[in-house]
């Protein structure tokens, strides 16, 4: 197995991992640097073996992986600094919040008065220290879910790998949620997430990875991936007083290749080849023919349609 | 038409278990075409749903859903509403078609009439050859499906959709979310829906009722809301935005830097090509021009953060 | 030509009368109960009891029938004796053979429903708790009651047919007996049953369990009675109430601990924790404390 010693991404290089027969994931190839990476795909894309052959709980077929240069076989080192969050919602019985955070911060190896202030510190990033002193069994969905976040990040380590972290939390946990990890991203950790959220991975995320199937069909910055998806020329939306006008300017173009006007006859849908030229076309356009904007938005750079485009309306399981 | 009577009165209801009031003191008058319910955990959104189907009797109070008490016909409420229920809900060895059926007939509806019907509403909501096997062998997109079709099958004029787009894949979400709208749309049912996430409210929903420890926070009108934030523009530019930021500063615009995009506040006086002719000045180009669009994860974060005292405050 | 676009219509039609829905209930169960042949074949094999005893009735009345194969009557004089001991035997066995298809069929009734939450769906039609527990025993009462009194009166009527009214007239509490003894039996089992799936919520462990309570429980009573020299344990023995009951229905001595105040009361009590029971875990949401 050749070293991959890359000491600050967590890479990948031609893992496979089969269930017997039945396909996890094949010959996938990756670098994910620190930030916030986004794993998206349908159910049954892979996603789940991926996060846990990242976390050592699954040994690849074939291939190899390394995590911040250390391989997942060696689950004593991996995770002093790795956290992980599953989505499954089990717990040990009896224990209260606390107990639970605590406990697993001793098994760590940490003496008692620095695992308690680390619990301590972990229930106040995740807002649940008044609730701590209360058995698991009673806590609603959200406090659950964030109590497995708590356990994830209370020994502080570099990589955070969460499985569906925002499940049942309610509009502010997740905003306060979503805002610590971006200052845990911020702070230099990898945060990999993996979501069925396509406008919250458009929100947060640095970088994304598409998987179909147990393939990885796309992955990095999504401006970029959408930039490589060349087949589909990019559309913007662009709402005006005189659409019609101002789709006549834009045929003069070559870049342009449709302009579709919405029945509202303030709305025009424009396709091109070129999205920086359009651009300084049209405020070019603006300007000049004294059109009145209203708004103007590329309508497909976001991981909801290039989503669409490389995986489509199926994928995965029916 | 729908708007006009309110789908849902609620005068003074008030909810016990045992000693503890989950919900208190509740007063309004719901309409609107599809109405968001939020809430954080505990806020009792649940339980003013069990309560408005008659599983729970309130303490003090009283509630009308299309004009029926909810204590003494509360029969009736449930024979002219659809529910689909947060959690996991099927008899795992009935195939989907013999769900929906006996529902329907449940419901009301003659055998004969409740099949064509079961039919219709699993193809309305997608469901094709995987009707006739077993609701065990599903995946989740599916069960929600099939959730969604009893809830339809017996024509109801509310519907109550609790979480619909819970543990469903992206695929799955968008279908379950374009469904909500032509239901919506189709302006013969209104709905009632129940969520964690504002994306899905914001955009099925004409109107939202925020519930905090058992009290309205907030009631309002989303339409009305956008409309008023057409004041406020977010950009994106293409190369160097110093300049840029600088000379809209000048024309009198108070701007703040977010993520990448440039959130404006246009003074009265200046328009949007003005913003253009500072960006030609600049020689940048603006890549996107759009009015600020999460009116509702303000007015959530408002509700949740200010008025400790939870009165009503109707902006309808 | 005309392009039809799929569209969701409300219903304003006509509606079932509200009195008849828990009907539906035992439709859709029968269904289910009669697809599985294990089950078929074995409420078949209950009929068989029955048929014997219409045979031995018909043979103790045409003796000319015994003397095609060279017998007397008088040899049988004990067993072919029509009394309401003859009757007695008949529901034991067809209490056990009920008591075995109460286990085939009970289960699978309420713990298909509660195993994924599937009551809320239920409950938030109108349709009442009641009339779902009503509907879920009539499955079993209608099973069962084929099986016990059904061809008990009709093997009564074969008796007096053959025998004449004035048999009936001896025997005056015989039928009346059989209908009270098998309705009794019947109502207690299903009720545990729903009960007992209700709160197990697992099919093949509720089956256990109704096991248990029948062979289980009354050894705890014999437990009972041994340490605290008492006489009363055998209240927990579900078989020796029924004894009790049934011998007294009949008229027909029997030999056990349980007085008959002792036996009522430990059925109410039975049938009691039962509904209870129901009342507790049959809810139309999921209580989280």
């Amino acid at each position: 197995m050749a070293s991959i010693g890359v000491q600050d991404r967590i890479v990948f290089q031609n893992v496979s991992k089969f269930y017997g027969e039945v396909l996890g994931i094949n010959r996938v190839n990756l670098s994910i640097p620190a930030g916030i990476t986004s794993l998206v795909g349908p159910n049954g894309s892979g996603k789940t073996t991926l996060l846990n052959l990242m976390t050592g709980l699954l040994q690849p077929s074939q291939g190899s992986i390394s995590v911040l240069g250390i391989s997942p076989t060696e689950p004593g080192q991996l995770f002093r600094r790795a956290g992980y969050c599953s989505q499954f919602d089990s717990f040990p019985r009896r224990l209260t919040g606390y107990q639970f955070i605590y406990g697993f911060l001793r098994i760590h190896g940490f003496g008692h008065p620095k695992a308690d202030e680390l619990t301590w510190q972990s229930l106040r990033q995740v807002k649940l220290e008044e609730a701590a002193r209360r058995k698991v069994a009673g806590y609603s969905k959200g406090m659950r879910q964030r109590v497995k976040l708590a356990q994830a990040i209370a020994h502080q380590p570099d990589i955070l790998i969460l499985d569906e972290p925002l499940n049942g939390l309610d509009p502010l946990a997740r905003a306060e949620m979503i805002s610590l990890f971006q200052q845990l991203a911020s702070s230099g950790l990898h945060v990999v997430i993996s979501s069925h959220i396509l406008h919250e991975v458009d929100l947060i995320s640095d970088q994304v990875v598409l998987l179909d199937s147990g393939y990885v069909v796309a992955e990095g910055a999504i401006r970029g991936v959408r930039d490589e998806v060349k087949e589909h020329p990019a559309q913007i939306l662009v709402r005006c007083d005189r659409p019609s006008q101002v789709a006549a300017r834009l045929f003069q173009e070559d870049h342009i290749v449709e302009a579709s006007l919405h029945e509202d006859q303030r709305g025009l849908l424009i396709r091109t080849r070129d999205s920086n030229r359009f651009y300084a076309c049209l405020n070019r356009v603006v300007l000049e023919d004294q059109v009145q904007i209203e708004t103007v938005a590329p309508a497909d750079e976001d991981v909801e349609s290039v989503y669409q485009y490389l995986i489509g309306q199926n994928g995965g399981a029916a | 038409m729908a708007s006009i009577t309110p789908v849902i009165e609620l005068s003074g209801l008030e909810v016990c278990f045992g000693r503890l009031r989950v919900l208190e003191n509740l007063c309004g008058s719901l309409s609107g075409r599809a109405i968001g319910l939020l809430g954080p955990n505990g806020a009792g959104k649940s339980t003013l749903i069990r309560t408005l189907l008659g599983f729970h009797p309130p303490r003090q109070g009283t509630a009308r859903v299309m004009g029926h008490d909810i204590v003494r016909e509360s029969r009736v409420i449930r024979s002219l509403t659809g529910y689909m229920p947060e959690n996991d809900s099927f008899i795992a060895d009935f195939s989907a078609i013999r769900l929906t059926r006996m529902m329907a007939e449940l419901s009301g509806l003659p055998p004969r009439l409740a099949l064509e019907r079961a039919h219709e509403a699993l193809y309305y909501v997608g469901l094709g050859e995987a009707r006739y096997r077993k609701i065990g062998t599903y995946s989740m997109g599916m069960k929600q499906l099939a959730k969604l079709a009893q809830s339809l099958a017996h024509g109801p004029r509310l519907l109550i959709l609790d979480e619909p787009t819970n543990g469903l894949d992206p695929p799955a979400r968008r279908r379950m979310l374009n469904l909500i709208r032509e239901i919506r749309d189709s302006g013969d049912v209104q709905i009632l829906l129940s969520s964690h996430l504002l994306y899905d409210v914001e955009l099925c929903c004409d109107e939202v009722l925020i519930l905090k420890q058992g009290k309205i926070a907030v009631y309002c009108n989303l339409e009305e809301e956008r409309k008023a934030n057409m004041k406020f523009i977010e950009l994106e530019t293409d190369g160097e935005s110093a300049g840029f930021l600088e000379g809209i500063e000048k024309l009198g615009c108070e701007c703040a830097l977010y993520g990448g995009r440039i959130k404006t506040v246009l003074p009265p006086g200046i328009e949007i090509r003005d913003l253009y002719k500072v960006a030609a000045d600049c020689r940048i180009r603006i890549r996107r021009l759009d009015y600020k669009r999460d009116s509702l994860q303000d007015i959530f974060l408002k509700a949740m953060r200010g008025d400790e005292d939870g009165s009503l405050q109707t902006q309808v | 030509m005309a392009v039809y676009k799929r569209k969701f219509s409300p219903y304003q039609g006509e509606r079932t009368p509200p009195w008849s829905r828990w009907l539906i209930i035992p439709r859709y169960a029968y269904a289910k109960v009669f697809a599985s042949r294990i089950t078929t074949a074995f409420f078949v094999a209950c009929f068989v009891w029955p048929l014997i005893c219409a045979a031995v009735i018909y043979i103790r009345y045409n003796v000319s029938f015994l003397e095609t194969f060279g017998l007397q009557l008088g040899d049988f004089k004990g067993v072919l004796a029509i009394n309401a001991r003859f009757f007695l035997n008949f529901l034991y066995i067809q209490g056990f053979l009920s008591f075995l298809l109460t286990i085939l069929v009970g289960p699978g009734l309420v713990s298909a429903d509660l195993s994924h939450n599937a009551l809320p769906l239920y409950l938030c039609r109108p349709f009442s708790r009641t009339e779902y527990i009503l509907g879920k025993m009539l499955v079993l009462l209608i099973l069962l009651s084929a099986i016990t009194w059904a061809p008990g009166l009709l093997l009564i009527g074969l008796q007096t047919s053959l025998a004449g009214l004035g048999w009936l007239s001896e025997h005056p509490l015989v039928a009346p007996a059989l209908l009270v003894g098998s309705a009794i039996w019947i109502v207690t089992l299903s009720l545990l049953s729903l009960a007992i799936s209700a709160w197990v919520r697992w099919k093949p462990v509720a089956a256990a369990a109704l096991f248990g309570v029948f062979f289980i429980l009354p050894g705890m009573g014999q437990i009972i009675n041994v340490t605290l020299e008492v006489d009363f344990g055998d209240i927990f023995n579900i078989i020796m109430v029924f004894f009790t009951i049934w011998a007294w229905l009949f008229q027909v001595s029997f030999r056990g601990d349980l007085t008959l105040v002792e036996a009522w009361l430990a059925l109410s009590g039975f049938c009691g924790l039962c509904l209870l029971i129901l009342n507790r875990k049959l809810q139309a949401y999921e209580v989280v404390s």
